[in-house]
Formats: structure tokens, sequence, C-alpha cells
């Protein structure tokens, strides 16, 4: 039998993602297991996030200024967009360093199954974005699932009429990885968005 | 391929020793309830992952044992391929899939051994449900194109997302999952009209080489389209659901245009159902290059010696033979070439003996 507080706190681990039974048990013993002040650091910053970040007004992103750091930034290109599903893409894309543009962040993406439609992500936030600005162009890096190429297809039909140049990430082979290796739906995307060289 | 030999732990009621098989034809037989059946189950198990008596996977553990463990020795093209599959009786159904002890995904598992099965539920083929139909194609496109599968589960998906969203009444984005739903689609109506052509095309090849008269049965792919989207989506979004697509698929068996199942006995059924599994087979053959395994059981139900003698003789070359009978005098009197008898009591067998 597990003492009530404990159990409360692997209870609470258990609402995370990918934090099953067993994880949240090891966690919550490695936190009893650790020096008080450890405990209370945590639990500041978990309460600290909660208390200063926000979306920025804009892009959605996480921010703890409005507008984001990023929709600020003098150095990136406002003409162009990146659309992507969640605000945890945006380092991601980030991490590249060769991408100088805006986000976009939709939060969440189409599926009915789970109640999800066009009002329930911002897609209008989006349109708006690009009705009032000079945007030359929308990449859309939603996920490359069913979900997500439902929602790419759904945003270019709302962006045609607007005339902005929409484009979609491309799919393939991953980089540094054998022929061999790859699946074949994956193989006949790479064969269909072929290149010249 | 050939299977060599199986062993099988906490599998029902068979014991945990070795097996081995004749390279052509096997016939297992011994009274009821003394694990025939089971021994097939066993060899479809080891190569599918799955059971063909029963979706629920614990029902193969033995009664109070934590685990089921199945191994085989294959031979594939003269490489030996030891084969080997561990599920946990466990709510956790924890699973352990091996080649040459090595741990391997379940694709990579799946591709390594093939089998055909036929029992009397293969009827359903005929007798059952579109879905029944749906399902004897698919496997079939599967067993020659494995990224099938893909495509399939891709389009299931797209599916409960079109009717989720068609069930909730708001249809602002229906555009958007129409295109998704078109492609994927296309996807799978494409390979099934493909397998479809080649099957009936090998089932007649094999009806014509078939010494008995068989009626003229016709099978016919036909796929669920739209002629005028714009009136389907009106329907649809009455009806609340997709009205169209492969979900609405069917294959037809007709004999002078009459539904086969209503018009053939039941020996005729078996006997149709059967040379189906044959061109499967043959399909298989031609494309991999070698033969899969087929398992039979039950196999003198509903069928003469005489028809079943032409039958088995019709099995599509190099095919190894896996067939069960409670009746020993009938398997006395098959004169099925070189083959093994295996007598079969309390999951042991007890006799093994060759014949040629």
């Amino acid at each position: 039998m597990t003492a009530p507080p404990l159990a409360n706190l692997i209870n609470e681990f258990t609402k995370l993602p990918g934090v099953g039974g067993k994880s949240a048990a090891r966690l919550a013993y490695a936190i009893l297991k650790r020096p008080a002040a450890e405990a209370e650091a945590l639990a500041a910053a978990i309460l600290e996030v909660k208390a200063k970040i926000f979306r920025c007004s804009t892009c959605n992103n996480m921010t703890d200024v409005d507008p984001c750091a990023i929709c600020t930034d003098a150095r990136r290109d406002p003409s162009l967009i990146c659309v992507v599903e969640e605000a945890f893409n945006i380092p991601t894309i980030e991490q590249t360093r060769d991408y100088k543009g805006m986000f976009h962040v939709l939060l969440g993406a189409l599926s009915p199954l789970k109640g999800v439609g066009p009002q329930d992500i911002d897609v209008a936030g989006l349109v708006r974005r690009v009705r009032s600005g000079s945007i030359r162009e929308v990449i859309i890096a939603t996920n490359p699932n069913v979900e997500g190429e439902a929602t790419a297809l759904y945003i270019a039909q709302q962006l045609r009429p607007l005339g902005v140049r929409t484009t979609r990430l491309a799919f393939g082979l991953p980089v540094g990885g054998d022929l061999e290796y790859a699946d074949q739906v994956t193989m006949a995307k790479a064969l269909e968005g072929r290149r010249e060289i | 391929m050939i299977l060599a030999s199986v062993t099988a732990n906490n599998f029902r009621n068979l014991e945990p020793d070795p097996i081995t098989f004749h390279a052509q034809t096997n016939l297992v037989v011994g009274r009821n309830g003394q694990g025939k059946t089971n021994l097939l189950e066993a060899i479809y198990f080891l190569a599918t992952t799955k059971s063909f008596r029963t979706p629920r996977l614990a029902n193969v553990v033995r009664f109070e044992q934590p685990s089921v463990f199945v191994s085989g020795a294959l031979q594939r093209q003269r490489i030996e391929k030891a084969l080997s599959i561990g599920v946990e009786a466990a709510e956790s159904r924890r699973r352990v899939l091996m080649v040459n002890e090595e741990s391997v995904s379940l694709h990579d598992y799946l591709a390594a051994m093939s089998v055909f099965a036929y029992s009397a539920a293969r009827l359903e083929i005929l007798r059952g449900a579109p879905e029944e139909r749906r399902r004897f194609l698919d496997r079939g496109v599967a067993s020659i194109n494995p990224a099938y599968l893909q495509d399939l589960i891709r389009y299931a998906r797209v599916l409960r997302q079109r009717n989720a969203l068609l069930q909730s009444g708001s249809h602002g984005s229906l555009e958007a999952w129409d295109a998704e739903f078109a492609i994927s689609a296309a996807a799978v109506q494409r390979a099934r009209a493909a397998y479809a052509d080649e099957l009936s095309a090998a089932f007649a090849e094999i009806v014509a080489r078939h010494g008995y008269h068989i009626r003229d049965l016709r099978m016919t792919y036909r796929p669920s389209g739209v002629d005028d989207p714009a009136r389907v989506r009106r329907l649809e979004i009455r009806a609340r659901t997709s009205l169209a697509g492969p979900q609405r698929d069917n294959i037809e068996f007709a004999i002078d245009g009459r539904n086969a199942a209503e018009v053939l006995s039941g020996g005729e059924q078996k006997m149709i159902v059967l040379l189906l599994k044959f061109a499967k087979l043959e399909l298989f053959r031609r494309r991999h290059g070698e033969s899969a395994l087929f398992l039979l059981d039950d196999l003198d139900a509903e069928l003469d010696l005489e028809i079943l003698q032409n039958l088995l003789t019709r099995l599509p070359s190099e095919t190894q033979l896996f067939a069960t009978s409670a009746k020993e005098p009938v398997v006395g009197a098959l004169q099925s070439g070189p083959h093994r008898r295996l007598v079969i009591e309390k999951g042991r067998v007890i006799d093994s003996r060759d014949f040629s």
C-alpha cells in the first residue's frame, strides 16, 4: 500500500505524456531520495513556467514576452511563415539554423475522431496574418501522417483565394540512411518528390 | 520453403518434443481432441503470430502457464532459418520474435515464413458477408506485396476520420479529408483489382487442369466507386457516414449469374475454396520464386476420397502440405505420393512413418 501523498504524486505524473504507472513511480521515488531543496526548485520551476509563459498573440509560440522573440527578431524574414502543429515543433526546425522566417503554431491538427475541427486549430489567425502583411510564402510543416496531410490540404484551400505561394515540406529518405532500409511508402514519396541535379 | 521441424512449449495440449516433418506431405491423424489441429495451429502461429481459430491469443497458452513459445527450423532455398515466437499470457502480452537467435521486428519476422491455411471457417469466403471476401482478397494482396498493409492501415485511418467528421454533422473540412480519402482509397482498390485479375486467371487455369467437373464459376471484383461525387456527398451528409469506397467493395462468385453459395453443394463449396487457396499459393510461388506452406485442417470432411486425391495432386509444385484427418482408413486409402504419417495422441506424436 502506497502512502497517500506518494500515491498522489505518482498519479499526477501519470497525467503527463509518455509517462505510465511504472515511470511515474520511479520519478516519485527519485524525488523522495533527493534533497528537499531540489524538490523545491522543481516545484518552483513548474510554478514559474505556468505563471510567466503564455502564447504569443501573433504566432502562438510559447513566450514570456509578447510578441515573442522570434516575431520581433529584426534579422528574420517577415515575409516567410512556417506552419507547425505544436510549439515544440519549432525548436526542431530552429536547430537547422537554415530557416530564417517566422512561425505559426496551429495548436493541433484536424482530427474528427478527437473532435478537432477547423475552428479548433488556429487557421483563422494564419489567414489574418497572410491578409494583413506582405507574406511571400507559407511553408506547411504539419506531420506527414493522415491528420497532418488533411490539415495541410485544408490550409492550402483556405489560402488559395489569397494568392500566396503555399508549399509543403518534402517527404523522402532519411539522410545518412541506406536505401535498403527505407519502407515502401517513404520510397514512393521520395520518388514522387525527386528533383534534377 | 520447407518446415523441417517444430517445437511447441505450452501451446494448448502439445508436448514440448521436437516434431520433424516430411518435405512434401504430412498427414496428421488421431482421434478427436488429441491435438491434430493444435499442431497445425502451432505452425500457423509460428508463421503469422496469430491463430486461425481464435482472435484471443491467450486461448492458445496452456492452462495456468505464464507464456507460450514455439520454435521451428525452416529451409528457404537451402538456407536454414531458425524462427521462434514467445508470447506472455499476462495482460501485457509481451512478445519476442526471433530469426536466427536475433530479435526482429514484426515486419521482418512475417517476411521470414509464409503459410496459407484452410479450415471449415474459410467457407465464409463464399457464404459469409462481403467483409470476409475483402479480407480474403487483402490477405492475398499482402502475401505478394507486404507494403499493401501500410496502404490498408492508412486508408482505414482516413475512413475513420472521415466518418467521424460526417457523424459530427459539421463538414467545413470535408474537402480536405476527401482528397486524402481519394488517394488512399485508390491505392487500395488498384492493388485489389490487380490481384483479383491475377487470382481469377490462376483459378481458371487450375480449374481447367482439374479432372473433375466444376461448374463455370466467375469471380468478379466489384469496387465501390462514385460516378457523381456531388450527389454522393449530399447523401453522405444525410447518412452521416461514408457511402462509397474500399470498405464497400465486394467480390462476387457467380455461376450462370447466380450467387455461388446458393447454387453449390457443401462439397462443391469446399472444393472451390480449396482451389482458390491453391490459386493464391500459385501467385505466391510466381512472385517469390518459392512455395509457401499449406495447412489443410480436417481434409476429408465433406469430400469424397476420389475428389480429395485428385485435389491433392493439384497443389502447386513444391508446396509442403500439412493435413489433418480423424479417419485413419481414409488416410490409409489415400495414395498421395511420398508422405509422412504422424499419429498424434494426447499432444504427442506417438508414431511417425514415411510412405513412398
